[in-house]
């Protein structure tokens, strides 16, 4: 049995060894690492004009950002995306309690992209609590928009009236995003 | 969940197993710690491999509400070595390692991933012995075994950080975390209850990507922890060789503390965890060999758990100890 221990030391250095990546969390990085963006091209980074998309809400209307952003008296939109988990609904608590009151000509939405149908995307609304909230919950069924813009759980987009992304990361404490809403035109 | 203590307790769990609960279950929100080995006195050293298995049940919401999702089918699996190695009479330390599978499955979409999870490094003193686990004839014969311990754990799983792109594949927290650990533990035959607490505290990082997205760098400081559990064992002496069969349950609470970013806190993001446990163990009658069943519960009601996945998790274990 002593040459067991051997086995378990070198299968723990294995197992550690052969993680790629690893050395981003055990040494993390401070630079500005975000690469430069040509302005005019399309894309979900921030300067690119935003991929346009049209997704079917929970009341069963018919959403096409490039026509949200441009009603008359708003002045962007933010998208949020969601699959309902804890962290999500930390995000999406926040964002009601202390961002959606101070822009009221600012459209949120948040992008249900786990749910199959936007009648188990309107159920996660409302079992979630969110259902009359103001938010405008859009089912993105085939996770076509997720990949446009590269979201995952909790990305939180910005895009204003002229099409342009402000902002394409995590939510974090919602004090980024409100920086960026308070610099719309 | 599975806890015990360092002397008899710890015995007759074959290995002790302290905090096995997930950081947070399923890859949706990360996960994939490991936990603290803790070594019998008269062992030179121990292996363990065990394999949890965490199936998702839904979540507390901030306000402490319990919500189901039943068209949500998440599960992690997790595979666990460790080793520990006693450094003096009283000193010990030890590793875990956990390998971490994921599948996630909704209603538009299902994935797999997996990859090592955070890895755990403790160090152990054991400060005071049980040494009356058969009769108590005076008030000193009720004095526990106290072990002391330190905890650091290594973000060597895949984090939000890394060069991924869905949070589907998070192994891992991202950052260090030094725990401050206690364990009390008193066994008066065929009884054996322990108490065990840890406080600890994640280091600070720098971040630059987000799922695989460079960002503007920020720091971030997820919040500091605690964590408390309390057991209560039955021994079970089957025949006259000496093997036992020890049962277990257990209460135990696990708070952390919000996320801060540049030093701002971020309201709600910290959560709380109340889970109840069950184990099931058996010892050999040279006591080198032991296996383990054991069931960690979230209740599904409101009010016990405060932004944090409902899981119940089940772990089968096996240790062998170097006398």
């Amino acid at each position: 049995m002593d040459s067991a221990k051997k086995y378990v030391i070198i299968a723990l250095l294995v197992m550690v060894a052969g993680c790629g990546g690893m050395m981003d969390d055990l040494s993390p990085s401070g630079s500005d690492k975000r690469p430069a963006v040509i302005a005019g091209t399309t894309g979900p980074l921030v300067g690119q004009n935003a991929p346009d998309f049209t997704l079917t809400d929970t009341l069963g209307g018919s959403v096409t950002l490039s026509t949200s952003i441009t009603t008359p008296g708003v002045r962007g939109a933010v998208l949020y995306f969601t699959m309902w988990c804890p962290i999500c609904d930390t995000h999406m608590s926040n964002m009601l309690t202390y961002i959606l009151p101070n822009y009221p000509d600012v459209r949120f939405f948040l992008v249900d992209y786990v749910s199959g149908s936007v009648a188990e995307a309107a159920n996660a609304q409302l079992v979630n609590g969110y259902w009359g909230s103001g938010f405008t919950v859009l089912a993105d069924v085939n996770q076509s928009v997720l990949n446009l813009y590269q979201a995952t759980m909790g990305s939180t987009v910005v895009i204003d009236r002229t099409g342009v992304v402000r902002m394409n990361e995590d939510y974090k404490d919602g004090t980024r995003l409100q920086t960026v809403l308070a610099g719309l035109p | 969940m599975l806890i015990a203590g360092k002397f008899c307790a710890a015995l007759i769990l074959g290995a002790a197993l302290i905090f096995p609960l997930s950081a947070r279950a399923g890859s949706c929100c990360g996960g994939g710690s490991g936990t603290a080995l803790l070594l019998p006195s008269y062992y030179t050293s121990m292996i363990d491999m065990s394999v949890d298995v965490e199936k998702y049940n839904g979540l507390w919401n901030t306000r402490g509400e319990y919500i189901a999702q039943p068209g949500y089918h998440l599960w992690q699996y997790r595979l666990n070595l460790g080793l520990a190695q006693r450094l003096s009479p009283r000193w010990q330390t030890s590793i875990m390692v956990p390998y971490v599978w994921n599948y996630n499955g909704y209603p538009n979409s299902a994935s797999r991933s997996n990859g090592i999870g955070d890895t755990t490094v403790n160090v152990w003193y054991e400060a005071v012995d049980d040494k009356s686990a058969w009769k108590i004839r005076s008030l000193k014969d009720m004095v526990p075994s106290v072990t002391i311990g330190a905890s650091l754990l290594v973000p060597t799983g895949i984090s939000p950080y890394d060069d991924v792109t869905s949070s589907f594949d998070i192994t891992g927290r991202g950052f260090y975390r030094l725990d401050g650990n206690i364990l009390i533990s008193k066994t008066v035959n065929p009884w054996t209850t322990a108490l065990s607490l840890a406080y600890g505290t994640y280091i600070e990082r720098s971040v630059n990507r987000e799922y695989g997205k460079y960002v503007e760098p920020y720091q971030k400081q997820l919040g500091d922890r605690a964590s408390a559990s309390l057991s209560l064992g039955y021994i079970y002496y089957i025949g006259t060789g000496g093997d036992k069969l020890t049962g277990t349950g257990s209460f135990s609470y696990l708070r952390e503390a919000d996320t801060t970013y540049n030093g701002v806190r971020e309201p709600n993001s910290g959560f709380r965890k109340e889970s109840f446990g069950a184990s099931l163990a058996y010892a050999s009658t040279d006591h080198d060999w032991s296996a383990r069943l054991s069931w960690n519960h979230a209740v599904r009601q409101d009010g016990w758990g405060d932004n944090f996945p409902t899981t119940d998790i089940y772990t089968v274990g096996v240790s062998y100890g170097f006398r």
